[in-house]
């Protein structure tokens, strides 16, 4: 048994691009989702620039288009579906099963290679010239109308597909097969939970995924006529296919997230999860209703109404194990002790925006609503709140939770709250006013705009600057901790996890001996016997 | 285990017989699926026999049972809508004949 | 419970434990070329459903005869690997061999008739979509999606078909070096998963493609 970490377990580049080690695989793929957040988050900023003036900054409408279809495509498949997953996710779930490793650790590498291959095809697309059917991908456009590299665009999204599911069935199986002595099904962090419920949604929706890539290629190149109702087809077929997977991909980005704010919030609040299997329930379903709703994105496409009323009621039920999580979340901090380091200040700020994301849901999820608010601004900040707002959050709250144990350094707690707190207001400053903007009237994916909503949307753009700056200063006071932070301790938070057992940062086997777990998780004294650290 | 086998194997055949007899059925255009009956009952039995799933590690009836019901929703789920969608005349168009 | 098989690796408690994780990992694996396989099923509906008449008119240009023999074949393949599983796991690894041998000659005899006589005949009859293809008026739209269903899913199918007979043949090498005891059978079973599995796809297949457009 080494004294030596991982990360310090061999430091040619061979030990690193060809380890099998779970931790470092994680670290491979935290540096390039990075990466592609940067990417995608940079055309955001061209977006935002461009919709300053009323007729558009950016002189022409292709190029608009092919900047959002960027933002969207990097966005989604490239930071947000992989990214709790793959970073958080593999470091954390053998530490958190007792594991050693996950049970296929080069099944694990090639994802990773799977997903750079990927990755680089959908950046050579961009790079050439872009695609401009908007991240969706709808037909005819994509498939007759469109100028861009549509076709080489799907083939990279297509590969990082199977990266998903290798990722998800290497949890699943490993979730069922590594817990430790001990660890039942119920003793597991709800982290866990969250990432099998996850883990089923990629392996399951993914393929669909592949296939709908496939018959939009071919319809591309050959003219199948599958989508063309001039040769038979039907155009929405392919946005049922697409949407099969994409709605539940969406929950595939929050899942991970609410796990995040689960292992949270009873540390900050140190006081038991209210309702643990509440939420473990609530989890899973939410990983089966999610696919029963994707019909809301097609309201207004001609499906047949009753189709769309069958959809509508579903989209209700899914909002009700959500809201049920919110309840535990508060019923867990309720006559806690509550410390608000940043990463509580990043779980809170999650637990407001989502709320206000999921709601507003509710608000499209209504037929007779959603006809006036499709397609409009309205439902870019709904989705925007869940996503940026929710997960980004909870991302950085588990980046900033988990930091000292992944890299044994703290980070300097006064810049992490003001991160968070610039995040907060940020966010607010840029999507609020589109809430407004959409319920106006303001169509969506249009470079230029009537100008009585230039207003609102110069506030939206000032608020992309502080934004990012919310973003830029994790991005340096992180990277300054990695040379200058203070070493930490095996468990800084005093937290409950068997990944806190180890040292900050592990060696490479984990454990010296595998743990028994004897006790139910969250397993923090009650209120009255706080210790105050 | 080899009469076990052999015992499929007629199962099988039989089956797949009985799905040609059947597709010569005078069975009107909406009901002709019901041919894929056969089938079904054949891919069931080439689950329970040929890979285990009643001796095998227990979550494989989990995954088994996981598959069949994410392909009926799906399936049905997304029938739903061309199923139930009204139809509005056009007016009759002959397909192209090149594209 | 001894362990004969000393093997297995650090993250399982015993080789039993590695064998059943594999297996469930197949399992998952499968699970997600179900839905795969499925949205194609689920374009099949929209065809025929939106131009039954086309397209039922397409699927009786296939070849029954030719289907319905290449589905005993593979039927056959399926059972003789079965029997090659049940002789491994009794540890007579050259009968394993032998049924393996056997199961891919079936397969292989399946995909020449396949695309070596049913697909050269097609493209000989034009009924390849596109300019030439055959059917001409108001049923060209729904023949000509039905054959791109065909063609798609019988080269999708036979893409795994032939990884199926990479996998049976890596088992034959793997028998012939000896690694395979009656305690350790995993990758025999693994791949018997897989190949069972292209199997159920074809016996979906079939009726699809030959049998169901053939009313009367």
């Amino acid at each position: 048994m080494s004294t030596d970490s991982y990360l310090t377990d061999g430091d040619t580049l061979r030990s690193w691009l060809l380890t099998t080690d779970h931790k470092r695989i994680a670290l491979l793929y935290l540096f390039t989702i990075t990466g592609f957040f940067f990417i995608g988050g940079s055309a955001a900023a061209l977006v935002r620039y461009n919709l300053i003036t009323p007729e558009g900054m950016i002189h022409s409408a292709e190029t608009y288009n092919r900047l959002f279809t960027m933002h969207g495509v990097v966005m989604v498949w490239f930071f947000l579906v992989p990214a709790v997953p793959v970073s958080l996710g593999n470091f954390l779930v053998p530490l958190m099963l007792g594991a050693r490793d996950l049970a296929f650790p080069r099944l694990n590498l090639f994802s990773w290679y799977l997903f750079l291959l990927g990755g680089f095809i959908v950046l050579f697309s961009l790079l050439m010239g872009g695609v401009d059917t908007g991240w969706t991908f709808y037909t005819p456009l994509s498939t007759a109308y469109s100028q861009g590299y549509v076709v080489w665009c799907v083939v990279g999204i297509f590969i990082s597909g199977f990266s998903s599911i290798a990722t998800g069935v290497n949890f699943i199986v490993s979730i069922h097969r590594l817990r430790a002595p001990g660890m039942t099904w119920f003793r597991m962090p709800v982290f866990l939970w969250s990432l099998y419920a996850t883990s089923v949604i990629l392996v399951l929706a993914t393929p669909v995924l592949a296939m709908t890539l496939l018959l939009l290629a071919f319809e591309a190149i050959f003219h199948i006529g599958v989508f063309d109702p001039a040769l038979g087809g039907d155009p929405l077929l392919f946005q049922h296919l697409f949407w099969f997977y994409s709605h539940p991909a969406v929950y595939v980005m929050i899942l991970p997230g609410f796990g995040i704010v689960s292992e949270i919030i009873p540390a900050f609040s140190r006081k038991e999860l209210f309702g643990y299997k509440f939420v473990v329930w609530c989890s899973i379903a939410i990983a089966v209703i999610s696919f029963l709703v994707w019909g809301h994105h097609m309201f207004v496409a001609g499906t047949s109404i009753y189709s769309a009323l069958v959809f509508s009621i579903l989209s209700y039920m899914v909002a009700v194990p959500s809201a049920i999580k919110v309840f535990n979340w508060l019923g867990t901090m309720h006559k806690g002790y509550i410390r608000f380091d940043a990463p509580m200040l990043y779980a809170l700020g999650f637990v407001g925006l989502f709320t206000m994301g999921g709601l507003t849901g509710l608000f499209v999820a209504a037929l007779g609503a959603d006809v006036h608010l499709t397609q409009t601004y309205f439902v870019v900040a709904h989705f925007h709140y869940v996503m940026v707002g929710g997960m980004v959050s909870a991302f950085f709250a588990g980046l900033h939770y988990w930091w000292p144990k992944i890299t044994g350094r703290m980070y300097p707690e006064m810049w992490g709250r003001a991160g968070a707190l610039t995040i907060f207001i940020g966010f607010h400053l840029t999507f609020f006013p589109q809430f407004i903007l959409g319920y106006l009237g303001m169509p969506r994916r249009y470079h230029s705009y009537s100008p009585e909503f230039q207003t609102l949307n110069v506030l939206s753009s000032a608020g992309t600057l502080v934004l990012a700056a919310g973003y830029l200063l994790p991005l340096a006071y992180l990277t300054w901790s990695l040379f200058h932070g203070e070493k930490a301790r095996d468990n800084p938070w005093a937290a409950t996890g068997l990944e806190w057992l180890t040292h900050s940062p592990p060696p490479t086997e984990n454990f010296a001996e595998t743990p028994r777990v004897t006790g139910k998780p969250y397993d923090y004294p009650p209120p009255e016997q706080a210790a105050i650290t | 285990m080899a009469r076990r086998l052999l015992v499929t194997y007629g199962l099988l055949l039989l089956l797949l017989g009985i799905e040609v007899a059947g597709s010569f059925l005078p069975l009107g255009r909406g009901a002709r699926p019901l041919i894929l009956l056969p089938a079904v009952i054949m891919v069931g039995i080439v689950g329970l026999q040929f890979m285990d799933v009643r001796s095998g590690p227990t979550i494989v009836r989990l995954f088994a049972a996981g598959a069949i019901i994410w392909l009926v929703i799906l399936l049905g789920l997304g029938s739903l809508d061309p199923l139930t969608r009204i139809q509005y005349p056009v007016p009759a168009q002959t397909a192209p004949e090149s594209y | 419970m001894i362990e004969t098989v000393g093997n297995h690796e650090f993250q399982y408690s015993d080789a039993r434990h590695q064998s059943h994780t594999a297996i469930s990992g197949m399992w998952l694996f499968l699970a997600s070329e179900t839905l795969f396989f499925g949205a194609l099923f689920l374009a099949w509906i929209y065809a025929r459903h939106w131009r039954l008449e086309g397209f039922d008119l397409g699927a009786r240009h296939t070849d029954m005869t030719l289907g319905t023999v290449n589905s005993v074949i593979l039927i056959t393949s399926s059972v003789i690997y079965a029997a090659g599983v049940l002789y491994a796991e009794a540890g007579n690894m050259r009968r394993l061999v032998q049924c393996c041998y056997a199961a891919m000659a079936f397969g292989v005899v399946f995909l020449l008739l396949k695309f070596g006589l049913e697909w050269h005949t097609d493209f000989s009859h034009h009924l390849f979509p596109g300019a030439d293809f055959p059917i001409k008026g108001a049923a060209r739209g729904g023949a000509q999606l039905f054959f791109v269903f065909y063609f798609m899913s019988t080269a999708l199918h036979g893409l795994h078909m032939l990884i199926g007979l990479g996998l049976v043949l890596w088992i034959v090498v793997r028998a012939k070096r000896g690694e395979f005891t009656r305690e350790y059978t995993t990758p025999v079973t693994v791949v018997g998963l897989y190949w069972a599995f292209v199997d159920m796809v074809w016996i979906v297949l079939y009726p699809l493609i030959y049998l169901i457009g053939r009313g009367a």
